[in-house]
């Protein structure tokens, strides 16, 4: 579907809500501004992404397009959904997720040595034993407990996040931050958490959906 | 009725599968079902002396998959009861000396005259394990209440689902209730939280076991012996009868298990 762009207070805003993946943004980020010509040179741009919010790396991409056409792009901020510009606190933290293109879904419980890696976001409908890996260049989010060793943001997001219904791993890394089950007793939660990238410091805070 | 390969594996080395082929075989024999038993754990062979018949050996699985001698004349039978059979493992060759092609046909060539054929497993994971689960229908999987032990089944019950073999069942072996009372002894509830399959029973540790084995007679045949009525009831359990499971049940006195009846105790 395709982008529309429109002036609001003679800015030029771009909506690509309908985009349904990254690369289909960036085509039409293309097509639309080749289309526009050099009518808005030298000119600031706000994007609007609807519910995808895009990592850091994306948004680089996004500004190397803009400034190919002799454009500037206001401010990151003006890259958040509408939801997230309501300006409260208590929005789900999928909502925030950095945007990948492609999910990799597994239908079972990942046993001690077996290994998953995907470019992308992973969901496993089961859970992650010991033993087990996830490695994921996006988000991980786990249906079950997960006991094993998980990466999200594997290739440098540190805004990647990851959750589980049980969130007991043997190790967790997001983006270059690594952290690991304390040592000795194990308390147990018995609720859904997230761990994300807050401060520096890997975070674990009850999932609030 | 339909015969049935079952493969006794555990990943992890010392945990009970020798023990636990010779007595479920055993308590099987013992319940009138025809039964043969294969040691593919070659190399480091002992199912025969579990089973007290080393001296009797002439010919070896090897023998048989590189035809030196006829199926019939290799297998052994066991005095004690008629339809116990074992395929004695070779003692001078290594685990390659066999491809998981010969074991499918050895299988099913003995699906003909047997019930059960159970297919002692070697530790680990590597030829002598794809070797041990190629002709198989189903698994049991043991394992001991250790963190590691549980690990390497979690392991084993990944490459049994790889390998088509889905409806893995498991053996607790060695369980030691006052110690899992103690809460130093992983329990039965987090054991099968992690391996998610079916619990086929639950072994006690018991001395009666290193003795028989030295004697070369099952537990299942000494009455007194905890493990051994375990064994029997899991032998039960097998041929799909539904014996109820009691794991604790001699520590589990009336009070306890009025306290978990009002949900006092957990
Ligand atoms: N329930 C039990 N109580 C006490 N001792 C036991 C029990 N089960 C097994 N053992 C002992 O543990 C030892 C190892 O058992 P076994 O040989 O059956 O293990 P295995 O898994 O076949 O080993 P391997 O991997 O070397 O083939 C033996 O000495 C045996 O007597
Ligand atoms: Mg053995």
């Amino acid at each position: 579907m395709a982008a529309v762009i429109k002036s609001k207070e003679g800015k030029m805003e771009i909506n690509m809500q309908s985009c349904n993946t990254f690369a289909e943004m960036k085509d039409q980020l293309n097509a639309q501004l080749k289309s526009v010509g050099d009518f808005w040179l030298g000119g600031t741009v706000s994007i609007d992404t609807g519910y995808q919010v895009l990592s850091n790396k994306q948004l680089e991409e996004i500004q190397s397009i803009l400034s190919r056409h002799g454009l500037n792009l206001q401010s990151n901020n003006s890259i958040v959904s509408k939801e997230l510009t309501d300006s409260d606190n208590e929005i789900s933290p999928f909502e925030q997720l950095p945007f990948y293109e492609d999910t990799m879904l597994i239908c079972k419980s990942l046993r001690s040595g077996q290994r998953i890696v995907a470019e992308g976001n992973v969901v496993i409908l089961g859970d992650v034993n010991p033993g087990a890996e996830i490695i994921a260049g996006g988000n991980i989010i786990i249906m079950g407990s997960l006991r094993g060793m998980v990466h999200a943001g594997a290739y440098g997001d540190d805004t990647a996040l990851v959750s589980a219904y049980r969130l007991n791993p043997t190790q967790l890394r997001i983006g270059s931050h690594i952290t690991r089950s304390p040592d000795g007793e194990l308390i147990m939660i018995e609720c859904p958490e997230l761990a994300r990238i807050r401060g520096g410091k890997v975070c674990i805070e009850k999932l609030k959906i | 009725m339909k015969s049935r390969v079952l493969v006794v594996t555990s990943g992890k080395g010392g945990v009970g599968k020798t023990t636990t082929t010779a007595n479920l075989g055993t308590a099987l024999a013992m319940m009138g079902k025809k039964v043969v038993l294969l040691d593919t754990d070659i190399g480091l062979r002992n199912l025969d002396v579990v089973m007290g018949l080393e001296n009797r050996i002439v010919f070896d699985i090897v023998d048989v998959v590189n035809a030196k001698c006829k199926l019939k004349q290799a297998l052994i039978r066991d005095k004690r009861f008629d339809g116990l059979c074992l395929l004695p493992a070779a003692q001078t060759k290594d685990k390659s000396a066999v491809t998981p092609h010969q074991m499918k046909n050895l299988t099913n060539e003995l699906r003909s005259d047997y019930d059960y054929i159970l297919v002692d497993c070697p530790a680990g994971i590597e030829q002598g394990f794809r070797n041990a689960i190629a002709g198989a229908d189903n698994a049991i999987v043991v394992a001991t209440p250790e963190v590691s032990s549980v690990r390497d089944a979690d392991r084993i019950v990944g490459l049994l689902e790889a390998a088509g073999l889905n409806k893995s069942r498991l053996i607790i072996n060695r369980l030691r209730s006052k110690m899992v009372k103690r809460g130093d002894m992983m329990n039965i509830e987090d054991i099968i939280d992690i391996l998610s399959i079916d619990l086929l029973g639950v072994v006690p540790e018991d001395e009666v076991i290193v003795i028989s084995t030295n004697r070369g007679e099952p537990a299942v045949m000494d009455n007194t012996s905890r493990a051994g009525a375990a064994y029997r009831r899991i032998a039960r359990r097998i041929t799909g009868e539904d014996v109820p499971m009691f794991t604790l049940d001699d520590t589990n006195n009336f009070l306890d298990r009025f306290k978990k009846l009002l949900k006092l105790a957990k």
